[in-house]
């Protein structure tokens, strides 16, 4: 039987092939995108964890983290130290890492922070950055970089980086002060790869001569030894990472920083924000699976539809089947064994185009957003949703299997 | 006695009913049944083959009443004791002629128990019928109509079922080859278990048969 069919099926191997095609190529869409999805998903909820609160000037609550955690958008306002140092000696407060954002190294953003940083912030559940080679920052010249930068610019311990003014590559050089490389970070997964680190006050330092964005004063004709602590002291901040002595007063402390009195500023419950973000794309999400499903739907049809005009030119072979003494149900199980064969088929080689594609964009993707796509072969939803499919074409094969019985039961061979 | 039919009628609708003489056909013999076109022999041909309900009369094959089994069971007879050679395209087009020969022996246990070495037996019955080894190998729009009928025949007979129905199997043969195939069709018969049905309307093919039936005339 199982012979049969092969034959049966290798005798119309175009029409069959074809299917066979539209309809794997249908299911590695559908799984490629959502693995995009699930991916995307959990790389953004994954990047920063261990910080109860993103305080940062008053505007949306997504953008600021959109921007500090996973320096997507440029920061439009900043935060006053002296606002920032009122809001830290809060009792609730139990840490508080300013940033500072804006200049970029090479395409990498500058972040320009305290050497807390290195042990407040998380990543994917509570794990913390981890130094793969040196240490932090402890002196105005030096600088740490995440474990991409290194690999991507070629970077080690104590190679002599300059920063670059403004988000842009090709804005202009702060040639006149270099960083040395102090230390390497560990693979994350997360934006920090990506990052550049600086102290507070090496940030200050290169911007020291600036005025209206263009530098006034270059720092070559001068002695830093002479530049007094508190000139290097910075004014203002982009964002304030913040950790509560407990989780309790969350929401009355974020009530009390939007209240500020003294400056416009807020505070985010990152999980809040990017709940807000999901929602958002939540729409596009489920419209695009919608369209994924069709193209399956379509593709079933397509099956169904081409084993049913197969049908009208295998009425030969019925009725010697029929004559041979195989009886109607038995016929229509025939039929039913092609399209399982064609639909299985499909999945198989729709999980090998899936194990491809995968591989093809991952390198893609995480250069392009930080996220890290799933490479195994087959998860227990993606099994569960190709089971669906199948399952479905199954029952639309009824149909002609059906046909087939109702066609040849009560019926004489005729010539 | 393999087969037995009594009052066999079939109804079509008003202005075509068929009604077909009894038949009694003992193991060994070749029966002719002859008769103008329309007359109901493709009708009666399905009634014996079990794939046509039976309105009414009785037909009963090694024993057993057809009116007493189900459709599936008249199939399982079917696969174990007829074997039918139609007219023409007897065959699948997609399998050899090997394969289409062996096929009535997958879907039957009874004959395949019959059959001890397959390959040889097939072969052998081919080698009977004029058919080399060879040309087995091949597919069936490369075998001459002869060749397919011959094919068709070996399907037929594989596994000695007991009851060989052939309709118009000259059909698409010329007059001499029409003599050839009939008599190498006969000689086939294993006279003490099997005895065999030929529906024709060409009165050339009689001397090879120990019967001549006529039906459809009243």
């Amino acid at each position: 039987m199982f012979r049969l069919a092969m034959a049966s099926m290798r005798s119309r191997l175009v029409a069959v092939g074809l299917v066979i095609v539209a309809l794997s190529a249908s299911m590695a869409l559908l799984l490629t995108v959502e693995r995009i999805q699930q991916a995307t998903k959990s790389g953004f909820n994954q990047s920063l964890s261990g910080v109860d609160l993103v305080l940062g000037p008053r505007g949306s609550g997504l953008e600021l983290v959109l921007y500090t955690v996973f320096h997507l958008g440029k920061p439009t306002n900043n935060i006053t130290t002296a606002t920032v140092l009122d809001i830290a000696d809060d009792p609730m407060v139990e840490w508080s890492v300013p940033v500072a954002l804006g200049d970029n190294h090479r395409g990498f953003r500058v972040i320009s922070t305290t050497d807390e940083y290195f042990d407040r912030i998380k990543f994917g559940g509570d794990r913390p950055l981890v130094f793969a080679q040196g240490t932090t920052f402890s002196n105005l010249n030096e600088v740490v970089i995440g474990s991409e930068v290194a690999e991507a610019l070629g970077y080690t311990l104590d190679t002599a980086i300059f920063v670059t003014h403004g988000s842009e590559m090709l804005g202009e050089l702060h040639d006149d002060f270099s960083f040395n490389v102090t230390g390497i970070l560990a693979p994350t997964g997360t934006p920090t790869d990506r990052a550049v680190f600086v102290s507070l006050e090496g940030y200050e330092l290169i911007h020291l001569g600036w005025k209206n964005g263009s530098k006034a004063v270059s720092l070559e004709n001068l002695d830093i030894g002479t530049i007094p602590k508190e000139r290097l002291f910075p004014k203002t901040v982009t964002a304030v990472y913040l950790g509560l002595r407990s989780k309790l007063g969350l929401f009355k402390f974020t009530r009390k920083v939007n209240d500020y009195p003294e400056e416009a500023i807020s505070a985010v419950i990152p999980g809040v924000a990017l709940a807000e973000l999901w929602s958002m794309v939540g729409t596009v999400d489920s419209v695009f699976q919608l369209l994924n499903w069709l193209i399956i739907g379509i593709s079933i049809i397509g099956m169904v539809t081409m084993t049913m005009t197969g049908l009208d030119g295998r009425t030969r072979e019925m009725t010697i089947l029929r004559a041979l003494g195989v009886s109607p149900p038995r016929l229509a199980c025939l039929v039913l064994l092609e399209t399982i064969i064609i639909s299985l088929t499909a999945v198989l080689s729709a999980v090998v185009l899936v194990r491809l594609l995968t591989l093809g964009i991952s390198d893609l993707l995480g250069q392009w957003a930080g996220i890290r796509i799933q490479l195994t072969w087959l998860a227990a939803n993606e099994l569960m949703t190709l089971m669906i499919i199948v399952l479905t074409g199954l029952g639309a094969s009824l149909i002609p299997a059906g046909m087939v019985y109702k066609r040849s039961l009560h019926r004489g061979f005729a010539n | 006695m393999i087969l037995e039919t009594t009052a066999l009628r079939y109804n079509y609708g008003p202005g075509n009913k068929l009604k077909f003489p009894d038949l009694k056909v003992a193991a060994g013999e070749k029966i002719a049944l002859v008769g103008a076109s329309g007359s109901g022999k493709s009708t009666l041909l399905n009634l014996l083959s079990g794939v046509l309900p039976i309105q009414s009369g009785s037909i009963r094959l090694l024993g057993r009443s057809y009116n007493d089994l189900k459709p599936i069971q008249l199939d399982r007879i079917r696969a174990d004791h007829i074997g039918i050679i139609f007219q023409s395209l007897n065959l699948i087009p997609y399998l050899s002629g090997f394969e289409n020969a062996v096929l009535g022996l997958a879907f039957s246990k009874a004959r395949r128990a019959k059959t001890e070495d397959v390959a040889h037996v097939t072969t052998t019955l081919g080698r009977q019928l004029g058919l080399a080894p060879d040309t087995l190998k091949r597919r069936p729009n490369e075998l001459s109509v002869g060749q397919q009928q011959r094919v068709a025949v070996i399907r037929a007979m594989l596994g000695c079922p007991e009851l060989i129905l052939a309709d118009e199997p000259t059909a698409a043969l010329d007059p001499s080859a029409t003599k050839k195939f009939i008599s190498e069709l006969s000689s086939s018969i294993e006279s003490s278990t099997q005895a065999i049905i030929v529906i024709s309307h060409n009165p050339e093919i009689i001397p090879w048969f120990d019967r001549v039936i006529r039906i459809g005339q009243e």
